[in-house]
C-alpha cells in the first residue's frame, strides 16, 4: 500500500479487513500498513514530527536523535511500528500524541487534531484512538509532541493495563466503533 | 408539575434557584457578551442530588448545562434557553491526597488553587494554571481541558489528571483511567465541554515543586529576534517551565496596570521560567543567556519576590487591557511557532483594516496566541465589527497550520469557526460521538460543534485540506 487513495480502495473494496503491522502478509482481508512509511514533516525547533504509520520506531529515534531529540514514552521493542504502539498503547504514550490522520470504515480519509501542542476544538478523537487496536480505522499518519533526549530518559511509563470491563463500558466502546465503522469492516 | 416544582419537591429547598433576578447571576459565564437565562439553577451540595438533578431533567427532556465557576470565556457554561443549570461549585472537598503516589482526589467544585493549597505541605503542587486558577474549579478544568503558562513542560490539564468519576445521562457511573484498557475514553471526555457526561470525581496528579525557579526577562527591538530567540532555546534542548511574549502594546498596558518594570519601548518582551534542580537551572541559566545576544535589554529575577512581580505584569495583561478599554475581546488560536512572525503581521494589518487595536500576549512555548481586540459595545455595530475581526484571526490560525482555540474551548463562541477548521465528515464524528453518550441530546445542546446546517448556511467556502466544503451542494 503505498498511497492513501490505494488504502481508501481497499477499505470500500473489502467486506472485512484485518490491519496489521508487521510481516508481509497482504490479501484481499489483510491491510499491511508497513510498507506506508516515512517521516513526514519534523520541526525541532516546534519540538513536533509527523509520520506514516508504518515508519519503525528506530527510523524515528534515528532522526530525532540527529537534533538531540526523542519520542517522550519508553519503548521496549524499537522493531515495531510508530503504528502498532499507536493502536496497542494506553495514556502514557497518548500524552505525546497531537493529531492523527485515519481512514474510517467507510473510505473516508479524515483529519483529527494538528500539529500544535494546544487544540481544544473538537473531542480528542487523535487521543481517544490511541489503544483501538485497528479496529476502528486505518491509523495513517501521527503527529507526535517530541521532547530533549535528556528529559526523556527522566520520564518513567506504566505499561500494565486495567481491563475497563464494566457493561456499560463496553456499551459505549460499541457505539464508537459503530461511529468510526458503520459497516463492521475493521475486523 | 412544572420542572422547577418537581426539581424543589425532589431536593433540598435552598439548593434550587429560579426566577428572573435570581437566575441572573448565572445568566452568562466570563464570556459575557453572550448571555441566556435557565428555567432553574440547582447547587447540589451531595452527589446524590446530581443523580437526582439529571433524572427530572431525562424525564422532561429539559436541556442540562453543567457549570464550574462560571469563568470560562467561550460561552460553554452559558445557559441555553429552557434549561437546567447544573452548578457544581459546592462540592468542594478534597476527598483524599496521596504523597507517595503524588496524587489527589477531588470532588469537581475544588478551585484549581485549593488543590496547589492542599497539596503544599507534602512539597507537591497541581501544574496547570491557567489565569484564573484562583476561582476556576477543576471540574471545569477537566471539561475544558485548561491550559495555563506552564504547559510547555508540564503539558495541559488532559496529562495532569489521572482518573475521572463521570455520571451519564441515565445517572450511571463510568470510571476513566489512565490504565484502563481499550479507547482512550479519558481523553475524549477532558474537553468535552459538558456535552458527554458530568464529571463527579478526578484524581488529579501533582508534581513536585522545584527547587529552584528563576525567570529571566528580555527586551527586543524586533518581534522577529524575540521568535527566533524562542526558536533557539528549544532548539537547545531546553523546556522552559514557561516561555511567554507580549508586544509592544502589551508590554505597555501592563506596566501601567502592574508596575513590573517591563522595558518600555521595546517592540517584544519574552520572559522565560527555567525551573528544576539548582544544578539544571544554573546551567539551562547560562545557555538561555548565551542565546539572548540580539535582545535589548536583559534581567533574571534574583529573588522569589522579583519573580512573582515580573509574572505580575504578563497575568494581568487581561485587566491591564481592560483598564484602557472599555471592552476587549479574546483570542484563543494556535499556530505553529514557525508562523509567528508573518501572523502577527497580518494581525496588525487587519487591525488597521478594521480600525481597532490589539494587544497580543503569546504562549510562545506552544504557539497559543491570546490577542486582545480593544472594542466599545456601546458603539453601534463594534461588537459585530470585533467578532468578525475575531474570526478572521481563527482563519489565519488555521491557515498556517494552527487551531481555532488551545485551551479556552469552542464553547457558543466559536461554532462558526468549527466549520473552518473541520469538513462535514468530521464534524459528523463529533456528532457522533455525542450521540453515543447521550443519544437525546440533552447534555449542553448545541455547544462546541456546529450543525452542519450552520456550517453550510455560513457558506464560507473554504479549501479544506485541499478539499472544498459540502461538496455535495450545486456552486453558481
Amino acid at each position: 500500500m503505498q498511497t492513501i487513495g490505494e488504502i481508501q480502495k481497499k477499505v470500500r473494496n473489502a467486506s472485512q479487513l484485518r490491519i496489521t503491522n508487521f510481516g508481509s502478509a497482504s490479501s484481499s482481508e489483510v491491510l499491511n500498513m508497513i510498507s506506508y512509511s516515512g517521516v513526514v514533516e519534523y520541526f525541532p525547533e516546534e519540538l513536533v514530527i509527523t509520520v506514516k504509520s508504518g515508519t519503525l520506531i528506530k527510523e524515528i529515534n534515528q532522526v530525532l536523535g540527529e537534533n538531540n531529540q526523542a519520542l517522550p514514552f519508553f519503548i521496549e521493542n524499537s522493531d515495531k511500528t510508530i503504528g502498532s504502539l499507536y493502536s496497542t498503547s494506553g495514556s502514557d504514550f497518548s500524552d505525546s500524541v497531537l493529531g492523527v490522520q485515519i481512514i474510517n470504515g467507510k473510505g473516508d480519509l479524515l483529519n483529527f487534531g494538528g500539529q500544535v501542542m494546544k487544540n481544544v476544538a473538537g473531542y480528542d478523537v487523535s487521543r481517544l484512538l490511541v489503544g483501538s487496536m485497528g479496529k476502528l480505522a486505518v491509523i495513517t499518519q501521527i503527529s507526535f509532541k517530541v521532547f530533549p533526549e535528556k528529559m526523556v530518559q527522566e520520564r518513567s511509563v506504566r505499561l500494565e493495563k486495567r481491563s475497563g470491563d464494566s457493561p456499560l463500558r463496553k456499551q459505549i466502546e460499541k457505539r464508537l466503533k459503530d461511529v468510526f465503522d458503520p459497516y463492521g469492516v475493521f475486523v | 408539575m412544572s420542572i422547577i416544582s418537581q426539581l424543589s419537591k425532589s431536593l433540598p429547598k435552598n439548593i434550587v434557584i429560579s426566577g428572573d433576578e435570581n437566575t441572573r447571576p448565572f445568566e452568562c459565564d466570563g464570556l459575557s457578551v453572550y448571555k441566556q437565562k435557565p428555567l432553574a439553577v440547582v447547587l447540589p451540595n451531595e452527589l446524590s442530588q446530581v443523580k437526582k438533578v439529571l433524572e427530572i431533567c431525562r424525564k422532561n427532556n429539559t436541556p442540562i448545562v453543567t457549570r464550574g465557576a462560571g469563568t470560562g470565556l467561550s460561552g460553554g457554561a452559558m445557559p441555553i434557553k429552557d434549561s437546567v443549570v447544573l452548578g457544581l461549585s459546592k462540592l468542594t472537598k478534597v476527598i483524599s491526597i496521596n504523597p507517595q503516589e503524588q496524587t489527589a482526589v477531588v470532588e469537581p467544585g475544588v478551585r484549581n488553587l485549593a488543590i496547589s493549597e492542599a497539596a503544599d505541605e507534602y512539597g507537591l503542587y497541581y501544574a496547570p494554571d491557567p489565569s484564573s486558577q484562583i476561582a476556576c474549579t477543576i471540574g471545569g478544568n477537566v471539561a475544558e481541558n485548561a491550559g495555563g503558562v506552564h504547559c510547555l513542560k508540564y503539558g495541559l490539564t488532559v496529562q495532569n489528571i489521572e482518573s475521572i468519576k463521570i455520571m451519564t445521562i441515565e445517572g450511571e457511573e463510568l470510571v476513566f483511567s489512565r490504565q484502563d484498557e481499550g479507547l482512550g475514553l479519558l481523553a475524549l471526555m477532558t474537553g468535552s465541554e459538558g456535552l458527554l457526561g458530568v464529571i463527579t470525581e478526578i484524581t488529579v496528579k501533582l508534581t513536585k515543586k522545584p527547587e529552584v525557579a528563576k525567570l529571566v526577562m528580555a527586551g527586543f527591538d524586533s518581534v522577529k529576534d524575540c521568535a527566533n530567540a524562542v526558536a533557539d532555546i528549544i532548539k537547545n534542548g531546553i523546556i522552559p517551565a514557561g516561555l511567554e511574549m507580549m508586544d509592544e502594546f502589551a508590554i505597555e498596558a501592563s506596566e501601567e496596570f502592574a508596575r513590573p518594570g517591563y522595558p518600555l519601548g521595546s517592540k517584544a518582551l519574552l520572559l522565560c521560567e527555567l525551573d528544576g534542580s539548582d544544578e539544571l537551572v544554573s546551567n539551562d541559566l547560562e545557555t538561555v543567556l548565551s542565546l539572548l545576544s540580539k535582545a535589548s535589554s536583559v534581567r533574571v529575577s534574583e529573588s522569589e519576590e522579583e519573580r512573582l512581580l515580573l509574572w505580575k505584569g504578563r497575568k494581568s495583561a487581561f485587566p491591564a487591557v481592560g483598564r484602557i478599554s472599555p471592552d476587549y475581546y479574546c483570542m484563543d488560536g494556535t499556530i505553529p511557532k514557525r508562523h509567528l512572525g508573518d501572523v502577527l503581521e497580518k494581525i496588525n494589518a487587519l487591525s488597521m483594516h478594521y480600525s481597532l487595536r490589539v494587544a497580543n500576549v503569546f504562549h510562545a512555548g506552544d504557539g497559543n496566541l491570546h490577542p486582545l481586540i480593544l472594542y466599545d459595545a456601546g458603539v453601534p455595530g463594534e461588537l459585530e465589527k470585533t467578532e468578525e475581526f475575531g474570526n478572521e484571526i481563527l482563519k489565519l490560525c488555521i491557515d498556517v497550520g494552527g487551531s481555532i482555540t488551545g485551551e479556552h474551548g469552542v464553547g457558543v463562541e466559536k461554532l462558526d469557526a468549527m466549520c473552518y477548521q473541520y469538513s462535514d465528515s468530521e464534524l459528523d464524528v463529533f456528532h457522533q460521538i455525542k450521540a453515543a453518550f447521550d443519544p437525546k441530546s440533552l447534555l449542553n445542546p448545541g455547544k462546541a460543534v456546529p450543525s452542519l446546517h450552520r456550517c453550510a448556511e455560513l457558506g464560507n467556502m473554504h479549501v479544506h485540506h485541499g478539499n472544498l466544503p459540502h461538496p455535495e451542494l450545486e456552486r453558481f
